[in-house]
């Protein structure tokens, strides 16, 4: 890595009194600017206290965390937490303040003046996609779930904080919402660029979410950090792939979008089923099983058809994303998703 | 706003403190032990005139603290009676929407004093051991209506719906289903009743009905320290020890 | 006399001792609530102190008025101190355990959220805690403004303001011309005192509450709340 890292922990550890073992032992990780780091891994195996040692919601026992090139421990607790986003699953909205005062209460607290801030809730509103001037007097109870969570992201975001902590933020949510959210902000963050460290027990939001993966063990031990495609193409080890999980290579899908393929000249009828372009190859195959299709149509932001991807488009994806396949992690991947439903993923 | 806190009434035992059983439930008795003798030993070592040797004996004390319990008891008794079989009556079917006027009377009721209602009784029928023990019944009659009321109606529904799936006579289900689980509350409305009855029983004093209050007038007439305050020490004790006797009684009965 | 030539012809200082009666209400329950918010405020966190707090004001609410009243007047004397201090040891119980309650019961999300955008302690209390407690808290002062309406009166013998003094003197004139018109005056005064301090509260809630944390305003809901203390 060439340019220092955004946060970097050294040899962190968490030891709560009366406990026999560590939370968290002897953690070190480098993260950098712009990057979305996924701590992923079983319930109590330390992924949540780990993240919040960084804004020191969990003060460390021992080691040393830096972020922005700024010994965390040094400074002051409360403003150190208004320099970094978070963002948890039960958001956490004050629900005797309006959404804009909500939004607006780190940066009411720095002391900006008020003309600035109004302008940084319509923004930040707008930027969430929640219409500021439709939503910004609106009451945490007059909003749906998904509202909240998005509120909940803009409050996170509203001093431009450089670092965000976000600790399965659209947990709370129904599937078809918590999609929705993901690849909102996943658009968000390529506008955004903030550093962030993500916590969630589920891989496949993981794999959605993360430049990088690290996959936890017990004492927040890191079994494998690496890119999603490299997780999934070469588990560490047995662990590591019986939490990937079954599917694996039906996963590898998720990785990829309509638009990362070549699409086959749009034809003159309407095919079966289309999808928009930033649609995942996995939603492709599922349409495509659904309309017992073996394409899918393309199409533009206006809902015009521009191409066509088939079947086979998608088999080669999955070569692709695992170009040098080791046939022994292939084996054990195999193995592990077999063995999945007697022994239960973590 | 949730139910954590039911409206305990005025002299409000909480129905739902915090508590620790055991050691904990030692310390009123031994507060009161304490209390108890180091009021011997101050009038012990005071020397008594006259008057404060006529009411200062263990005839006199006797006798005043069996009236005020007297009192307490029998109207505790016609609050019982009188209470429950109300509030029964008035979560049944036909009289279900009289119990919001009723719980709404209780609590207005609570703004009531209670020497006014004393005073008003004893214009109308004279004074005496009864007018006072009707003030109290009065008096007291409400807290524990309303926990009956509140307690029965605070059942689960699908519990009572289920008793009568199986077949329970409605009787039955009042029996064992119903009361049982609404037991907790209506027993903090007994305790505060009792506890409201040993207090506004030292206004009996006012209409001739004896008790403890006697002691309290009289030292505060006769300007007599010492008798005032074993009047109110004993009183206060005796409230504490009924306080403390509905809560082991609510210990016991709760549902684990 | 009937009782409106009644009140005609005393109408001077009947309306003097309802001020003095709604008066001395007043104090106690101000001080009452600083010092029970208070307690509330610093007890809540740690279990024990709090049910210490709990306990010793249930305790001090269970001894008879008129037994504290007359223990009062050793240290005070007669008049206006023992019915203050003797109605404000009475209004604790329920303003401490409703600021204890509403405190603890504030959804731990929130206290997390508050310290993770960097409030203090104090921060969060004073802006998200206090605020979402404050219906809880506020129906804690409607029990014990109810409560020591009816307590003042029996003050009036210690030589206490208010309206209690009609009826005590109702009552050393039992069986003259005008003690029921007294007792009746004296007793529904209290009564009228305490629907008119309890429905001032309700819209003191009505104008503090915030929008988010209230529960519907309906007439029909308020109505029930009125009944249903907490």
């Amino acid at each position: 890595m060439s340019s220092e890292p955004m946060i970097s922990l050294r040899q962190v550890r968490k030891m709560y009194q009366g406990q026999a073992r560590p939370a968290v032992d002897d953690f070190s990780m480098d993260i950098a600017a712009g990057e979305i780091v996924v701590l992923v891994g079983p319930s109590g195996c330390g992924k949540t206290t780990t993240m919040r040692m960084v804004n020191r919601m969990i003060e460390p026992t021992s080691g040393s965390i830096r972020v922005n090139g700024r010994d965390i421990l040094s400074a002051d607790q409360n403003q150190l937490r208004r320099s970094i986003g978070y963002a948890i699953q039960q958001v956490g909205l004050f629900p005797h303040m309006t959404v804009a005062k909500n939004v607006s209460i780190v940066p009411r607290m720095l002391g900006w003046d008020r003309r600035r801030v109004e302008q940084r809730v319509d923004e930040l509103l707008d930027l969430v996609g929640l219409g500021a001037v439709e939503y910004r007097d609106r009451l945490p109870r007059q909003l749906s779930g998904g509202q909240q969570q998005r509120v909940g992201v803009a409050r996170a975001l509203a001093a431009d904080p450089p670092v965000m902590l976000m600790d399965e933020p659209f947990g709370a949510t129904d599937p078809i919402t918590r999609e929705h959210l993901q690849s909102e902000f996943l658009r968000l963050q390529k506008i955004i660029r903030k550093t962030i460290v993500f916590v969630t027990h589920d891989f496949d939001e993981a794999i959605r979410m993360g430049d990088r993966i690290a996959v936890l063990g017990e004492g927040s031990l890191i079994r494998q950090f690496d890119t999603p495609e490299n997780i999934l193409a070469h588990p560490a080890d047995e662990v590591v792939a019986r939490f990937v999980g079954a599917g694996a290579s039906l996963k590898r899908l998720n990785l990829r979008r309509l638009s990362d393929v070549a699409w086959e000249p749009a034809p003159g009828r309407k095919p079966p089923a289309s999808l928009p372009a930033d649609a995942t190859l996995h939603a492709a195959l599922d349409a495509m099983v659904a309309a017992a299709s073996t394409q899918v149509g393309v199409l533009d932001a206006d809902g015009r058809l521009q191409g066509l991807v088939g079947i086979d488009t998608l088999m080669r994806a999955i070569g692709d994303t695992a170009p040098t396949a080791d046939p022994r992690a292939e084996a054990a991947l195999e193995g592990a998703a077999g063995s999945v439903p007697t022994e239960g993923a973590a | 706003m949730s139910s954590a806190v039911i409206p305990t009434a005025v002299a409000g035992p909480a129905p739902r403190r915090v508590r620790r059983v055991g050691l904990g439930r030692l310390a009123t008795p031994a507060v009161v032990v304490t209390a108890l003798l180091g009021l011997y030993l101050w009038v012990h070592s005071a020397p008594l005139d006259s008057i404060e040797q006529r009411t200062l004996n263990t005839g006199y004390i006797a006798s005043a603290v069996r009236e005020h319990l007297w009192l307490t008891l029998v109207s505790t008794v016609f609050v019982l009676v009188i209470a429950l079989s109300s509030g029964i009556v008035l979560t049944r079917g036909p009289m279900r929407w009289l119990a919001p006027l009723a719980t709404g009377v209780a609590n207005i009721g609570q703004a009531t004093p209670a020497i006014g209602l004393l005073v008003l009784l004893s214009v109308w029928r004279g004074i005496g051991f009864s007018t006072a023990v009707i003030a109290l019944v009065a008096y007291s009659v409400l807290p524990v209506l309303r926990n009956t009321i509140v307690g029965i109606r605070q059942v689960d529904a699908p519990i009572v719906d289920a008793a009568r799936g199986i077949g329970m006579s409605p009787l039955a289900v009042l029996l064992r289903i119903e009361i049982p689980l609404a037991l907790p509350v209506i027993l903090a409305g007994v305790r505060t009743a009792l506890v409201l009855n040993v207090g506004v029983g030292t206004l009996a004093t006012f209409v001739n009905a004896g008790g403890l209050g006697d002691m309290i007038v009289n030292g505060i007439k006769l300007q007599r320290m010492p008798v005032l305050i074993t009047g109110a020490v004993l009183v206060a004790s005796l409230a504490l020890l009924v306080d403390w006797l509905g809560a082991v009684v609510e210990d016991l009965n709760r549902p684990r | 006399m009937t009782l409106w030539e009644f009140l005609q012809s005393r109408q001077d200082i009947l309306i003097a001792q309802a001020q003095e009666h709604a008066g001395v209400v007043l104090v106690s329950m101000g001080i009452a609530t600083v010092i029970g918010v208070l307690t509330g405020a610093l007890t809540y966190r740690k279990p024990r102190l709090s049910s210490l707090a709990i306990s010793l004001s249930a305790a001090a609410l269970t001894i008879p008025s008129f037994a504290l009243l007359g223990v009062l007047i050793g240290p005070l004397g007669l008049g206006y101190a023992p019915t203050v201090v003797a109605l404000v040891i009475y209004a604790l119980l329920p303003i401490i355990r409703n600021t204890v309650v509403g405190l603890a019961e504030v959804d731990p999300a929130l206290t997390e959220a508050a310290r993770g955008v960097g409030m203090g302690r104090l921060r969060s209390l004073a802006t998200v805690e206090f605020p979402i407690a404050w219906p809880v808290v506020l129906a804690g002062i409607r029990v014990s403004t109810q409560m020591i309406m009816g307590i003042a009166a029996i003050a009036a013998y210690v030589g206490g303001p208010g309206l209690g003094n009609q009826i005590f003197d109702g009552l050393s004139d039992l069986g003259g011309v005008n003690s029921t018109n007294r007792a009746l005056v004296g007793t529904i005064g209290v009564i009228v005192l305490a629907l008119l301090f309890d429905l001032a509260l309700v819209l003191v809630g009505f104008l503090t509450v915030p929008r988010g944390v209230r529960t519907g305003w309906s007439p029909l809901a308020l109505f029930r709340r009125s009944l249903r203390v907490v």
